[in-house]
This record gives structure tokens, sequence and C-alpha cells, in this order.
């Protein structure tokens, strides 16, 4: 048994060298360059999470639609500032009544393993969707749809059954697959992707990487400019960095914040800031008391310090949230902050009966930005007396409390700290399944179990109007009654930060947090 | 036979025994400066809370990260939090969960230890084929799974780890007693009709004392250390609180950035295992000489 001690001894003793010799050891070695070992076209890009499915129509990641998206192709898709631009078709109409859309579809285009690309290709893949009766994701962006008519080779129309203001986000939401390869690997298609991108499959060693190659028979001819482009799976935030420092990844998102300063001073790396539409809050249940008084929710939201915030669980990057949604996103309205004032805050609380506060559960993921944020919330809101548990479940557990109550009363949720970014930008995507009645778990993600007949029936409102004008203007409605009504705490939009080598150009993160590599390219 | 004599006038010979112990352990340098460390280890644990020089929950958000300075002798944590009043407020709950989980664990070590080797038979065989069972699982995995069925908490991690020390203490305490259960002293109390409980706690138990003594000292830098880590997986103390392995754990994202957070939480673990450790050693080699390998 000596033995054994005398081992622990060591150990730590080692360890308490290594810890020392790593702090000393700061700053000089950032600028040397590895990159040596690699084909001088190929890049490598490091993230922090694993790809759960390469099956465009059933993704539910951001990252996972990070990899499809650069494989396959909607009809239309999203460019920098997530506004709608045509891909396969060449250009689109909707009719006025808002219920036909017709796409003339880009000629010449070849699907990786030789088929052609048709109006009878796109017909293949919303049948695909539509048949696979709601199992796959897609499928909920295809709720009224009506049919599909192929008109010849290259126009398709689509009929809805009512008219649904963000069917084009939607679109856009769904690449296409080729027919061929539907027919040949049926459910595996997640394992052996063919699509019309840039970039073709081959290989991904699950957890690990996911390797693609340039497609050479791209339709548009100026692209890919590399050969090669390598995911890397890398969770730990410290390897994320020195990869990027080393020049083993030439592309890492997220960049953690705390390096931000230190990278800055390399010549070697670039950061890259984009602003979200990734959104921060703590969702309030407001089915519970004593949150059902609004009081208390709102005396939640002024006791809290957005600035601080901001500052502290941040570190600086990202801004106030001042809605319900990120101003990226579509027909955003300002609300106004809920301005930090603790005497208000007090005063609030004692009219809502609660002048001592009372004692809480907060929620949310082991991440360790999380924990630092519910922290956060924890000894702000320990300032008007509510004494908040932080309870931090894995991923899985967490999602299982939260999603597997079946009514309002059974679910113990009281605050979840979480965030949401609608991956297809639009206003409806940031709104129905977050407010709306309809979306209490497990139908949706109302956490909240937020119910207000009037917004309501202004969300089924919007889904029915064409009018962008008259959208806006409901959207700006639903988003001044439910920020007055306080579901949430209301804290902050994500800035995305990413880092790069500085020879390697083109590759950005769009709002939602997805990754695009298209226009990739290497000095 | 020294042992019977002993045992004929107990008092006496038992001052003498600690004046002995005393002056032999006196020579051991090191262990003797572990034995302080620990002792104000204590005194921090006991009186902490009201000599820190910061409130230890008390943020100051205009202070964040700050490196070690005359102000804040081990720096400022991610919500300016000063880190060493965080470190010696910790001492109580990182040394209480220590020292409860392993004397949890010694008291029902011991009285397993003491029936299984006093019995013997069909007695000792079930309960050391149980502590076979739990040695055969590495033991901060068996902490893991017991925690795992408990739900974490700090509570639920001094159950964990005095579970995985009760089978090393019975085993350990069971080898004594089968050694003194075949002394003449103990076959003289039993012929004259004293109770086998009476013989087992008023007699054997004395005689494995210095042995469960050795063998504590050693087990809670263990133990203590068992405490971090799981505290660390997020198993244990809630990461708000002060105790050390939240702290660490807290803190690993800052390794490049900012040192001082993860190096004085690290550095007051390591010195307190291996002080525990090397004064274990010590009062092994006064107190126990035989059980050294």
């Amino acid at each position: 048994m000596t033995m054994n001690y005398k081992k622990i001894t060591w150990l730590c003793l080692i360890v308490a060298m290594i810890m020392a010799m790593t702090a000393c050891a700061k700053g000089p070695s950032d600028s040397e360059s590895a990159s040596s070992a690699k084909n001088d076209k190929d890049i490598t890009i490091a993230v922090n999470q694993n790809f759960t499915t390469l099956d465009p129509q059933n993704v539910s990641d951001t990252l996972s639609i990070s990899a499809t998206h650069a494989m396959y192709e909607g009809l239309v898709g999203f460019d920098k500032n997530m506004t709608i631009k045509p891909v396969l078709a060449t250009d689109y109409k909707v009719s006025k009544d808002g219920l036909v859309y017709t796409f003339n579809l880009r000629k010449n285009v070849k699907f990786h393993d030789g088929a052609t690309f048709d109006a009878n290709a796109v017909k293949a893949n919303f049948d695909r969707i539509q048949g696979s009766k709601g199992s796959l994701t897609a499928s909920h962006y295809l709720k009224n749809l009506k049919d599909i008519k192929v008109i010849d080779d290259n126009t398709v129309q689509f009929t809805l059954t009512k008219p649904f203001s963000a069917m084009l986000n939607k679109f856009a939401m769904i690449p296409m697959i080729s027919p061929k390869a539907i027919k040949k690997y049926g459910k595996n298609i997640g394992l052996h992707p063919v699509g019309t991108g840039p970039f073709e499959f081959v290989k991904w060693n699950q957890g690990e990487s996911l390797i693609l190659k340039k497609n050479p028979d791209y339709w548009d001819s100026n692209y890919p400019k590399v050969n090669k482009v390598t995911f890397k799976s890398v969770p730990e935030n410290g390897s994320r960095v020195a990869m990027l420092k080393t020049g083993e990844a030439d592309f890492v998102y997220p960049l953690p914040e705390q390096n931000v300063k230190s990278l800055k001073s390399s010549s070697d790396i670039s950061i890259d800031q984009t602003e979200s539409t990734i959104v921060r809050y703590v969702s309030i249940n407001t089915n519970k008391k004593p949150f059902n008084n609004k009081k208390v929710r709102l005396a939640m939201n002024y006791a809290l310090n957005k600035d601080t915030y901001i500052k502290v669980v941040k570190n600086g990057f990202g801004s106030k949230l001042d809605s319900t949604m990120s101003p990226k996103t579509q027909f955003y309205s300002k609300q106004g902050v809920y301005e930090y004032n603790l005497d208000k805050a007090k005063k609030l609380m004692k009219e809502a009966g609660y002048p001592n506060g009372f004692s809480a559960e907060i929620w949310g993921d082991t991440a360790s930005d999380t924990m630092k944020g519910m922290q956060f919330v924890q000894q702000q809101l320990a300032k008007i007396g509510i004494k908040l548990k932080v309870k931090a479940m894995e991923q899985g557990t967490l999602s299982n409390e939260i999603y597997s109550p079946k009514t309002p009363d059974q679910a113990k949720v009281q605050l979840w700290y979480v965030s949401w970014s609608p991956s297809s930008g639009d206003a409806d995507g940031a709104t129905r399944s977050l407010f709306s009645s309809e979306s209490f778990p497990p139908n949706g993600a109302n956490t909240a179990y937020y119910k207000n007949n009037e917004v309501d029936s202004l969300i089924k409102k919007a889904n029915k109007s064409t009018d962008p004008d008259e959208q806006a203007k409901i959207y700006k409605q639903i988003q001044k009654d439910i920020y007055s009504d306080a579901p949430w705490i209301f804290l902050g939009v994500d800035t995305i930060l990413s880092g790069h080598r500085n020879n390697l150009k083109g590759v950005y993160v769009l709002p939602d947090g997805s990754i695009n590599i298209k226009n990739a390219q290497l000095k | 036979m020294a042992e019977i004599v002993t045992k004929t006038d107990y008092m006496p010979k038992s001052r003498g025994k600690l004046r002995s112990f005393c002056a032999a352990f006196i020579h051991k340098k090191t262990a003797v400066a572990s034995f302080f460390f620990f002792c104000l280890l204590i005194i921090l644990a006991l009186i902490g809370p009201s000599i820190v020089p910061y409130n230890p929950q008390t943020p100051d958000y205009n202070h964040v990260l700050q490196g070690p300075s005359w102000l804040h002798l081990a720096g400022t944590d991610e919500y300016g939090r000063d880190v060493f009043s965080r470190l010696i407020v910790g001492t109580r709950l990182s040394l209480g969960v220590g020292i409860s989980s392993v004397l949890l664990g010694a008291v029902a070590g011991t009285i397993l230890g003491l029936i299984s080797g006093y019995f013997g038979k069909w007695v000792d065989k079930t309960i050391m084929r149980i502590c076979d069972v739990f040695f055969a699982f590495p033991d901060i995995l068996l902490a893991i799974g017991i925690i795992a069925i408990l739900g974490p908490g700090l509570q639920n991690v001094v159950i964990a780890v005095a579970i995985f020390n009760i089978p090393s203490f019975a085993r350990v305490v069971r080898g004594k007693t089968l050694e003194v259960k075949e002394m003449l002293f103990i076959e003289a109390t039993r012929s004259i009709g004293a109770t086998k409980s009476r013989i087992i706690f008023k007699h054997v138990f004395p005689e494995t004392f210095s042995t469960i003594i050795v063998y504590l000292t050693m087990n809670l830098g263990t133990a203590i250390l068992a405490a971090a880590s799981l505290s660390f997986l997020g198993l244990g103390a809630s990461p708000s609180s002060s105790d050390w392995g939240a702290m660490l754990s807290m803190s690993r994202d800052y390794m490049g950035t900012a040192f001082h957070l993860v190096f004085f939480p690290g550095l007051i673990i390591f010195l307190t295992v291996l002080s525990l450790n090397i004064m274990g050693d010590g009062l092994r080699d006064v107190l126990d000489p035989k059980s050294k390998d």
C-alpha cells in the first residue's frame, strides 16, 4: 500500500512542476509555424463539438449544418448577412396570394455521383421529406406544402395550403440530395453524403474528424479554391487555441473570449467578430409560483446588470438583448432594456409579496460558459433576496428533464440558462417555437410556458400575411407584448468569435453560428 | 510477551507510551513540520471565515482575473473574488469532507475488521470477499458510480469516499485482530468469562488503535484528493462554493491566461496531501514499524 502513497506524492509533485513551467512559458512560442507537414492547398478547421449527422434534411444542430452546407446546396441559400439569394435556382417567383412558389432551376449542375440536377431531382427530394411522416427535421418546414409540380426539366412549382411568410427561409434549409444516392443508401444517406456543393465527401471518423475534398465539376468554376478540408472536433478550449497558434488548424470556431487578447498580438493570426442571431436568456417558468407573478419577473430583470454580464461572463464580447430576438434576425424591433435598477427591483419584490425573496433552482448544461453565466445570475439575484441553487446537468439529462414532461404542471424546470438562434434567420423561427402556447414542451421550446392569447393570434396572423410591411408591424407588436410580459431574464446577444491563420481567406461564420467554407482560399 | 505486563497496569504504561511516542516522533523532522502544517490547516478551518481579508463570495466586477499582488495575495477570479480568501474559507469544506469521510469509513471498517478477525470462519470469509469485490474497482470509479446512484452533492461525496475507505480499514484491522487474538492476555480474559463484545472492544480494539491512527492519517490525504477530484468533475461541491476542487474546475479554462487561478488551488491541495502523507509515514515508523513494506 505504501507504494501507492509514494506514487501519489510523486504525481502531485510532477503536476505542480508542470503547472509552474506552463506558467513561466507564456509568450514567445506563439509565432512558430508548423504547417509544413500539410499540403499547400489543404485546410484544417477545428470546432468544439462532434457532428451528429450528415443527412442535410435531418440536421438539427448548427455545427452539422456547417458540414452539410459544404457538400449540399438548396434551391436558395443565405449570404453573409443571412439574406436569401438564389443558389440551385436561378430565380424564383412568388404569387400575389403567397400560395404558389415557382423556381427556375440552374442548368448543367451535376451531383457528386454524376446524377443530373433537374426538376425531377427536386421532386424526389421533397417526396423523401414528405414521405418521412415527420421523422426528418426538414418535414417541419413543409407543414403547409400541398403539392409540388414538375413543369419542365428546369422549372418546379410548389403550392401551399395557406400562406406561410417564412417559406423562402425554409426552402433555404432544405438542401438537395442526389436522387440516385437516396435510392442507393436509403436511411444511411447521413453516412454517405452526395450533393451538388463545392466539396465532396471523403471520410467521416465519428467523434474525431470529417474529411472533404474539392468537387472538380462544381457549377461555378471559380470555386472551390482549396483541395481538401478537414474538420476536427476539439472540445477543449485550450487545445483549439494551441492548434491555431502552431498552425495545426487554419481556422478555429468558437474562439474562447479570454484568449482574444493574447492572440491579437500574434502576427500570424486574425480574429473575426460576427454579430450573431444567438440570444442568451434565462427562461422563467411562468406557470410556477412565484414566477407567475409578473412583478417578480420584472424584478429579476431589473436586478440583473447587463453591462456587467457582458463584461464578466462574455469578456466584453456581445451586446445587451433588447428584444426577444437579435438585431440580425428578420423583423427585429428594439424594445429598450430593463436597465439595472436595484431599488426598483426591490420595490417590485415587495409589491409582489416577497420582500425577503425566495429560493429557486437554475438549470443549465455543464459547458464552462454556462456555469459561469449561471453563477453570475446567482450572484446578481442574491441582491434582491432570491437564493438560487445552480444545477448543472449533462446535456442529455438536461433535455430529458426539460422536454419530457407531458403537461405544463408536470414540468419541474424553474429557471433555465440557455441560448437560441433561428438557423433559418426568420422571425417565425425566433418566435413561434419559443412563445406560442402550441410550443409547450414536448412540442417546442416554450420552456417559459408563456401563454398570451394575443401573441398566439398575432403569430398566426403573421404566418398568413404575405406583405412584409404588415409582417414587420405584427412582429413589432409581438415583440413589444412579450418583452413587457418578461417571460425571460433578457441577457445578451452573442458576438461570434473565430480565429484564422493569416494565409487563409474566405472562411467565415454566419450569424447563426454555422461555418461557411465555400470561398476558402490559401495565399 | 511484554504485552501482558502492559495490560496489568494499564494507566501508567499508557502515559509512558505517549511520552515515548512523542520522543520518537520528534526526531522525524519532516513529519513534525507536516504535523504543524496540518495543525495550521485545522486552525484555518476553524477560524478561517473570520480572519479572511475579503468576503469570499462577494464579487468585484471591476477587478476580474487580476494576478497576485499585495492587495490580493493569490489574485482574483473570474468574478473578481479574492482567491486567497476563498482558499482559506475552502479549507473548512475540503478538510471537513476529507476528515468526515475517512472517519466514517474508519469506524465502519474497524467494526467490520474486528468482527471479521475475531470470529473467523464464514463471517470472516463473507466480509473479506465483499471487501475484495470493492477492492476490484478503482477508487475514483467506485466513488463516481456511487454518486451516480445517490446524485451529486457534498454530502454524497462524503458517503462515496467513506464507502471506498471501508474495505481497506476492514482488512488492516482484521490483520491486526488476528494477531492480537492469539495473545495470552486475550486468552486469559476469555477464560475468566468476559463477553465477546467486551473482549473485542475493550481489549482487542485498543491494540489495533495505533494501526488505525496511522492508516487514518494516510487515507486522509487520498480522501481529500478524491473529494477534490469529484468536485472537479462537477459531482461534489456546487461550482459557486469555495471548495478547492470546485475552484480548480471553474478555472481550468483560464490556464493559458490567468495561471494563478489554477496554480494556487492546485498548490494547496498538493501541500495538504503531501503533508498528510509525510505525517502518516512518520507516524507509521513510530507506532507501527512492522507494517512498513
